[in-house]
């Protein structure tokens, strides 16, 4: 009975890892057709180039540069690897903070905002605290904390929006990202913090290792020498790995997840729902805010604090991030690593080739795009997996296994209709 | 090959997980007869009529018309071939007018311009013909169920459809708009036009039908004609053994109070006015108590008020000696156990799987938790016996999402939650509302147990039948208040029928003018 259970389980984890990755070649694909159309469409770039750029844009991440004649070479890049390791760790957060969000029925457009409070919070903490007098390890802890902590007060606004005048998350989390955009711009316009030293930059804040507060390297650097890697990465695996058990094994799990799926019984049973609505959206916010706070603590990062004008695009990437992974903690680790490779693979089609990043861009928007479609591309598997079993089978009668019996029922619950019998 | 048959369903078999919805069934539906579909909930009469329709491909079988082998991949399929369906959710577009949802998917066009004047003409004819009263140009979302149910039958009947599906046509209706339905029904036999009547109401099987086929637990146990049976027949085989139609029960031996309500005002929706003016009234322990009432009369504001879906705006609530008109629904939970009105809305998380929904109020207890994480041996444990106990039916056992059960079992669930936490004060609103008389004889059995057991329950319910048949003591409601109380051994239906249509009332003492 267990085992059974169990091999259903795999067998629905099977098909969203396959419906997700179906997304993500066939943005790859779109991508090759248009280096193939402006290979051609332009004199100076020919058949050659593009396929040097087709191949990196697959394998990127192990380019190891050109030869003395001139070709690609691949193999293990351990720059290219600590760094897309770096700039997964953000990402993975954020995407877990849409990934928890979703689970418990909220969608959490808001990542961006509560990302920008974590990073103030976790700027002025981080470089606010003399080192002098508190030691550094424990400066960063607590500016962690601090980001996090202010990423989740900024999570509960729409929280509280939605669970006293049930005003939709959505609407309150926009609102409050501009609002986060304009409060961090005015807090740090004027302040200490800024980075007046180097006198070719303006509007960017000092990076924390100017106050000996970074993340330890973990050893890390020994394995991805010259890279940006830190100890960050595990840290957000370790918060993946929490999340996924707070959600699947936990009462508080069971309680947020049961007043996303329906707040009337939740209420009726007893559950204060309300209150879930606010932790959820709490929860969400500090892993934002976490988020926000590991990158800028990584000690090579600065802050352009002139954001008023604009959001950052970690937060937002947190949502294709969460929608690949369908929301599972443990496949947000992966669809973020494998987003912040698009961006290695994006440099490394600008060093190489005349082609720029921007091609990563159209990539990541095909896949955000398909990312929508994974649960369509899901029932297409189950109906080819049906139909051949049928064929197969030949229309004769007979219990016929679990697994093609499976996907009508589900089809069922999905679309919502006959919920009477069957 | 017999002609006078205009459908053949043979040796159908449609499978779901860890289910066989319908094993090796064979239905002939005559020319111009009313069939008779009756099964328990499950018994997989709606899956059936979804193959015919060509929702659903079956795993082994055919199906013939007019003795010809045909295949039906969808519905267009089935529309080609004359067949038409009611579904017992309407399928409609909310805020498109009557005249545009009939026409939808069969519009007369010309150079790419809706005809329409034409397609409302016919639909006036139509409509005349049968006394299918509609208001063409409404919107849907504005008329009445029973209106939009004709709307339904006047789509299938703009489409020329000669073999008309009814799944439950009648559960949402009113007496009488149920007496139109079925005058309508026998017009089109009448007509030459062939029906197939899915229904699990007896009263209504005898009345309007010709035959009827009766599937239990995806098996076919037979088609007889109902003029040669009877209602206690149909039931002994849509359930399989012999079944009680009416609750046997002792005399109640009622103990002490439970649960003492006292000027209790509660406001209804928007909050504005109390919809519940100033109740009172006592429910002991071993007795059953029903506050009946034509729906809307402040019932469901009632139950809110009691179990702390709403804040009271005036009134006292007393249960087992606690004042808890402020207190939490968690707080009351402790004394009270309730099968609400609404099984979608509040008595079960529909994605969340049976052995979760099992423990929706039990998951902080011990026995279920440790330091924060739940215990899920111990759940499933507990979900086994509760499934086994109270027999509810699902697909996968405990780990069968509670979307995908039938209606009757999904009830049977909240049935078992409720009262396998055994608590004092059982509240139940219609508890058997939608369900086949096997489920409710099942339910009214519980219940009477239950008070036998010493515990004290109010029931709601808008069935006379349940009402008198069940409790021991009838409070009649309307308007918000209680006009009567009336002793089930001495009154009547007809007595019953007038408090609560506010023709009669008792005075309450000391209730001034």
């Amino acid at each position: 009975m267990k085992g059974k259970v169990s091999k259903l389980w795999r067998r629905e984890g099977a098909q969203s890892v396959a419906a997700s990755l179906i997304s993500i070649l066939i943005g790859l694909a779109v991508g090759a057709v248009i280096i193939l159309i402006m290979g051609l469409s332009n004199p100076d770039l020919g058949l050659g180039t593009v396929w040097e750029a087709v191949r990196l844009e697959f394998l990127g991440l192990f380019s190891t540069g050109r030869t003395a004649t001139g070709a690609l070479t691949f193999g293990f890049n351990p720059v290219s690897m600590g760094d897309m390791l770096f700039r997964a760790t953000p990402l993975i957060l954020t995407g877990l903070s849409v990934a928890v969000a979703y689970k418990t029925g909220l969608f959490n457009i808001g990542a961006p905002g509560q990302y920008l409070m974590g990073t103030a919070a976790t700027l002025m903490l981080a470089l606010g605290i003399p080192t002098q007098v508190v030691p550094a390890p424990l400066v960063w802890l607590i500016a962690f904390l601090g980001g996090a902590l202010a990423g989740a007060l900024w999570g509960c606004i729409p929280g509280l929006v939605k669970a006293l005048l049930n005003i939709n998350e959505v609407l309150a989390c926009i609102m409050t990202n501009w609002i986060a955009a304009n409060l961090v711009s005015w807090i740090f316009d004027g302040s200490q913090f800024r980075n007046l030293a180097e006198s070719t930059k303006s509007a960017y804040i000092y990076k924390t290792s100017f106050n000996g507060v970074q993340t330890a390297k973990l050893g890390l650097d020994q394995l991805f020498p010259n890279s940006q890697v830190n100890g960050g990465i595990l840290v957000a695996i370790v918060i993946a790995v929490l999340m996924y058990i707070l959600m699947n094994k936990t009462t508080l799990g069971y309680q947020l997840k049961a007043c996303g799926a329906n707040r009337h019984a939740s209420r009726y049973a007893g559950i204060a729902d309300k209150r879930n609505i606010v932790l959820s959206m709490a929860i969400a916010g500090a892993l934002a805010g976490a988020g926000a706070a590991l990158y800028y603590l990584s000690g090579n990062t600065e802050f352009y604090w002139n954001t008023y004008q604009s959001l950052p695009d970690v937060g937002f990437n947190g949502i294709p991030v969460a929608l690949l992974a369908v929301s599972n903690p443990i496949g947000v680790v992966f669809t973020g690593c494998f987003m912040s490779m698009l961006d290695v693979v994006g440099q490394q089609i600008t060093n190489l080739t005349p082609y720029n990043e921007y091609i990563t861009d159209i990539i990541v928007a095909t896949i955000v795009y398909l990312s929508a479609f994974s649960l369509a591309i899901k029932l297409l598997l189950r109906g080819r997996r049906k139909r051949r079993l049928e064929e197969a089978e030949g229309g004769k009668s007979g219990p016929v296994d679990a697994p093609s019996a499976h996907a009508p029922a589900t089809d069922l619950g999905r679309t919502g209709k006959g919920g009477g019998e069957g | 090959m017999q002609t006078d048959n205009i459908i053949e369903m043979r040796h159908i078999t449609k499978q779901f997980p860890g289910i066989v919805a319908n094993d090796d069934i064979t239905l002939e539906l005559r020319r111009g007869e009313i069939h008779a579909l009756l099964g328990e909930n499950g018994a997989g009469k709606s899956t059936l009529m979804s193959v015919l329709f060509g929702l659903y491909q079956p795993e082994a079988g055919e199906i013939r018309k007019n003795g010809q082998v045909v295949k039906i991949h969808n519905p267009n399929d089935a529309t080609a071939l004359g067949i038409g369906m009611v579904h017992q959710h309407f399928k409609l577009v909310e805020v498109f007018t009557v005249l545009d949802n009939i026409i939808l998917g069969a519009e007369t066009a010309k150079l790419g311009f809706l005809q329409k004047k034409e397609a409302r003409r016919k639909v006036e004819q139509l409509s005349q013909r049968y006394g299918l009263r509609v208001d063409l140009d409404a919107r849907v979302e504005d008329i009445t169920v029973g209106m939009q149910q004709r709307v339904e039958i006047l789509k299938m009947l703009y489409r020329d459809n000669e073999i008309l599906i009814f799944d439950e046509p009648t559960a949402v209706l009113t007496p009488q708009e149920i007496d139109e339905l079925m005058a309508t029904m026998r017009e089109f036999a009448q007509e030459g036009k062939s029906i197939l009547f899915i229904s699990h109401k007896l009263n209504e099987i005898m009345a309007v039908s010709d035959r009827v086929t009766v599937l239990r637990k995806g098996k076919l146990v037979g088609t007889v004609a109902t003029r040669e049976t009877d209602k206690q027949a149909l039931s002994n085989m849509m359930v399989g053994r012999p079944v009680q139609l009416e609750v046997i029960k002792g005399k109640a031996q009622p103990g002490q109070s439970v649960l003492e309500v006292d000027g209790l005002c509660v406001r209804g929706e928007g909050r504005r006015r109390d919809v519940v003016r100033n109740v009172s009234f006592q429910v002991r322990a071993g007795e059953i108590v029903c506050i009946a009432g034509i729906d809307g009369n402040g019932q469901s504001e009632l139950v809110y008020g009691l179990t702390g879906l709403e804040k009271p705006s005036a009134g006292r609530v007393t249960l087992c000696g606690q004042e808890i008109g402020r207190a939490s629904i968690r707080q009351r939970g402790q004394h009270l156990s309730h099968i609400p009105e609404d099984r979608h809305k509040h008595g079960l998380i529909l994605d969340f799987t049976l052995e979760q929904n099992l423990v929706l109020q039990r998951f902080r207890e011990p026995a279920f938790q440790r330091l924060g994480f739940l215990r899920q041996g111990a759940v499933r444990q507990y979900a086994q016996r509760l499934i086994q106990q109270y027999d509810v039916r699902s697909g996968q056992g405990p780990a069968t999402v509670a979307r995908s059960m039938s209606g009757g079992n999904q009830q049977k669930a909240i049935i078992a939650r409720e009262l396998d936490r055994e608590k004092e004060l059982i509240v139940a609103v219609q508890p058997t509302r939608g369900l086949d008389v096997g489920a409710i004889e099942y339910i009214h059995n519980q219940l009477v147990a239950e008070r036998d057991k010493g515990r004290a329950v109010l029931l709601v319910s808008l069935e006379l039948d349940e009402v008198l048949s069940l409790s021991d003591r009838i409070l009649v409601m309307y308007e918000g208040e209680i006009v009567g109380e009336l002793d089930p051994a001495s009154t009547d239906a007809q007595e019953l029928g007038l408090y609560m249509s506010g023709a009669k009332r008792e005075e309450k003492e000391g209730e001034g003018a």
